[in-house]
């Protein structure tokens, strides 16, 4: 008897928390709704239609925006840069943040002057940063050409040839989310007990080991989780590029999102605009289960 | 949990949310009939001044009105109007500056027929014809010439010029021997920052026209003519040329004009000119007086195998036309807003700042600008700026084109294939 009462206590219980977590919930899930998920679907309804941006005048016109982006070479060119930061903001920041985060780490106290200097370009706006290297890299009175014109060069033309442009912009975009990464190996190494080490030395691993057998394995899932988000970062980038060069010369540093703000607000094409951000929805949406997938498979092995 | 803790935190849900939509629904509205909201990009040197002082003696005529002027930056500006127009959040009156974007705006109703408030009592007869003529869009006229006359025209620093014993060019040949000239002397001749894009098409517009006059450009905007028409094709492979001889700065692509990359090369002495529209002017007069006290201006020379009247000035009688918004809540009141910028202590304001209104009967003293109306008032034509006088959408690809060409990374037949296409989709989508 007394058990058969327990169990409906129970019950009652979960029937009470539950109730209770909808409520919790449910702010968030109306944020959610109202900025999340409604634009979306907005996105791809107006991809749809042929409309300027302005007014109510929308006309319907089926697949037709949808088909002009898969024959689109502009947009599959800026696909293309995309895919180009994605790998070599990869090749770069992953090893280079390791080796900060190592240092910060084997240092302990006597590097922390480091880490805060290391952090600084991450505190600063992606705009401020643009506008900054605009004038750093200017062709005739930035930082580089100055040092070239000193050892009786001329001009360094990095922002404004097509061939560099885009590696230029790499650059800095890895300048300013290495200390991200750096920051995120850190608090890793942070969870690393002193025990693996003190063992390892017990058997007498030398310095190299300490790290290739003992920090890196323990590392690794931190190391895919920043991997993602880099690759994700990479496909959405805008802010940066769009002040430093606004996509250009010519279109050598389009991405896809620069694309689809010229087109919806440049060229008062929203509709177009709408199919493009939903076009790169669907890219970065495939990428990103297939980069999580991948990568959290090796990890299990 | 009690049932009145969980009807507490209901009631607060809903609250939040109330609170969110709340804010959401207040910022949707266009203002009050007893405030007005306008926007200006004049921000640098006497702009703000002369826009502050005029929205201040409409405030003296109209007490009970409060009239907020918003200061935004040119580039920065585009973006936004953009983005209010997309949705819905557009201030009382704004600027455009003519040609296709406005166009866009009245035909989509954004903006109000100003035909009848410009009727009364002949308010029209103040301004130059030319200027009413470009604020007119299918017979009515949207929009009150504010600006100054801005033409473009060659700036040139006369202290190099004399050193090397260099005189005014009257034709392209003798304008490629000036260039030589500089360019043996180690001063480079043209400074330029087109990663603006519209500063490039500057050039490529002056080579096209005396090339072949006004007539090519009109043909392929109305679909008789093609952008494959030899003086387009001409214009972007002197330009190449030019590029290959090194006439222009170096990292002309990448450099921006808004933050006075190309300025600075001028104001240093490297380079010895630049195409540039009148505004320069007061942004020499402003930055750097050691330069402007050097500084003189000529005509873009005239082609020697070319048709086009060396004459033909290319620019806008009255940039900055302003627009009352249909969404105003009182634009009777927006209007005589926007007109009191150009009353008669807005045209002393603006021609103190140097700049040339658009309107009849102006005297000027400074000798530039005098110049410059000289070359305004003998053009027999006036070319619009090509950007503006494209649909957005074609604008930006002769935009982004005609950088390429800068860049060499393509030719100029195939940047006039993209621009014609662009043009052809336009007119069949019309």
């Amino acid at each position: 008897m007394a058990g058969s009462k327990m169990v409906s206590l129970r019950s009652a219980r979960q029937h009470s928390i539950r109730i209770a977590a909808a409520v919790f919930l449910l702010p968030a899930l109306l944020f959610l709704i109202v900025y999340v998920a409604y634009p979306i679907v907005e996105s791809f309804i107006t991809s749809t239609m042929a409309w300027n941006g302005m007014g109510r005048k929308r006309v319907f016109t089926g697949a037709e925006n949808w088909i002009n982006l898969a024959k689109d070479i502009n947009f599959w060119r800026a696909f293309g840069n995309n895919v180009k930061i994605m790998f070599l903001s990869l090749v770069f920041q992953v090893p280079f943040a390791m080796a900060l985060a190592t240092f910060l780490d084997v240092t302990e106290r006597r590097g922390a002057v480091f880490k805060v200097v290391w952090f600084i370009p991450y505190l600063i706006s992606s705009v401020a940063i643009g506008v900054l290297f605009k004038y750093t890299l200017d062709a005739n009175y930035g930082v580089i050409a100055s040092i070239s014109k000193l050892f009786g060069g001329g001009g360094v033309d990095l922002l404004g040839n097509p061939r560099i442009a885009l590696y230029t912009v790499i650059g800095v975009v890895c300048w300013q989310y290495i200390p991200f990464y750096m920051v995120l190996y850190l608090a890793a190494y942070g969870t690393i007990p002193v025990e693996l080490y003190e063992a390892a030395s017990i058997d007498g691993a030398t310095r190299s080991q300490y790290f290739w057998r003992v920090s890196l394995p323990l590392l690794r899932p931190t190391i895919v989780s920043g991997m993602t988000l880099s690759i994700i970062g990479s496909l959405k980038y805008f802010d940066l590029i769009f002040v430093m060069t606004g996509g250009g010369p010519g279109v050598s540093t389009e991405l896809m999102a620069t694309y689809m703000y010229k087109l919806s607000f440049v060229r008062y094409n929203m509709g177009y605009g709408a199919t493009v951000a939903s076009g790169m929805f669907i890219l970065i949406t495939l990428v990103a289960l297939i980069v999580i997938s991948t990568l959290n498979r090796k990890t299990e092995l | 949990m009690s049932l009145k803790r969980i009807l507490f935190l209901g009631l607060l849900t809903v609250m939040a949310a109330g609170l969110v939509f709340a804010a959401g629904g207040s910022q949707a509205s266009g203002g009050s009939a007893n405030s007005l909201e306008i926007w200006s990009i004049q921000t640098t040197g006497k702009g703000p001044g002369i826009f502050e002082r005029a929205v201040a003696r409409f405030t003296a005529d109209n007490p009970t009105i409060k009239a907020n002027l918003t200061m935004i930056v040119n580039d920065a500006y585009k973006q936004k109007i953009a983005v209010a127009l997309a949705s819905g959040q557009t201030p009382d009156a704004f600027l455009s500056w003519s040609g296709g974007p406005m166009y866009e705006y009245a035909k989509n109703g954004s903006i109000v027929d100003l035909t009848s408030y410009m009727n009364a009592n002949n308010y029209k007869d103040k301004f130059l014809d030319a200027a009413i003529a470009q604020a007119t869009y299918q017979g009515k006229i949207w929009g009150l010439p504010m600006q100054n006359v801005s033409v473009c025209t060659v700036f040139y620093n006369k202290e190099l010029f004399a050193k090397y014993n260099i005189a005014v060019p009257t034709t392209i040949r003798e304008l490629e021997a000036a260039c030589d000239t500089l360019k043996k002397n180690g001063i480079t001749p043209f400074s330029l920052a087109n990663k603006t894009q519209w500063t490039g098409s500057m050039y490529f517009m002056f080579l096209a026209t005396r090339r072949g006059g006004t007539q090519p450009f009109i043909n392929a905007v109305d679909g008789s003519g093609t952008f494959l028409d030899p003086a387009f094709i001409y214009a972007g492979e002197k330009l190449q040329e030019w590029v290959n001889k090194g006439y222009f700065n170096t990292g002309f692509n990448g450099l921006d004009e808004d933050s006075g990359q190309a300025r600075q090369i001028l104001y240093r002495g490297e380079a010895a000119m630049h195409i540039m529209g009148s505004w320069f002017n007061s942004s020499a007069l402003t930055e750097s007086p050691e330069f402007a006290a050097k500084m003189g201006i000529f005509k873009f020379p005239r082609d020697e195998q070319g048709s086009g009247n060396p004459n033909t000035v290319i620019g806008t009688v009255g940039d900055n036309f302003y627009h009352v918004a249909s969404s105003s809540k009182n634009q009777a009141k927006a209007f005589e807003l926007i007109s009191h910028l150009i009353d008669d202590n807005g045209i002393a304001d603006a021609l103190d700042d140097g700049r040339i209104p658009p309107v009849k009967g102006v005297k000027l003293s400074d000798p530039i600008l005098a110049e410059l109306f000289g070359q305004v008032q003998a053009a027999p034509d006036i070319q619009l700026w090509y950007d503006q006088s494209l649909s957005p959408e074609v604008a930006d690809v002769h935009k982004v084109t005609s950088q390429e060409i800068f860049g060499g990374t393509l030719s100029p037949r195939a940047a006039a294939q993209q621009l014609q296409d662009a043009q052809a989709a336009y007119l069949k989508k019309k």
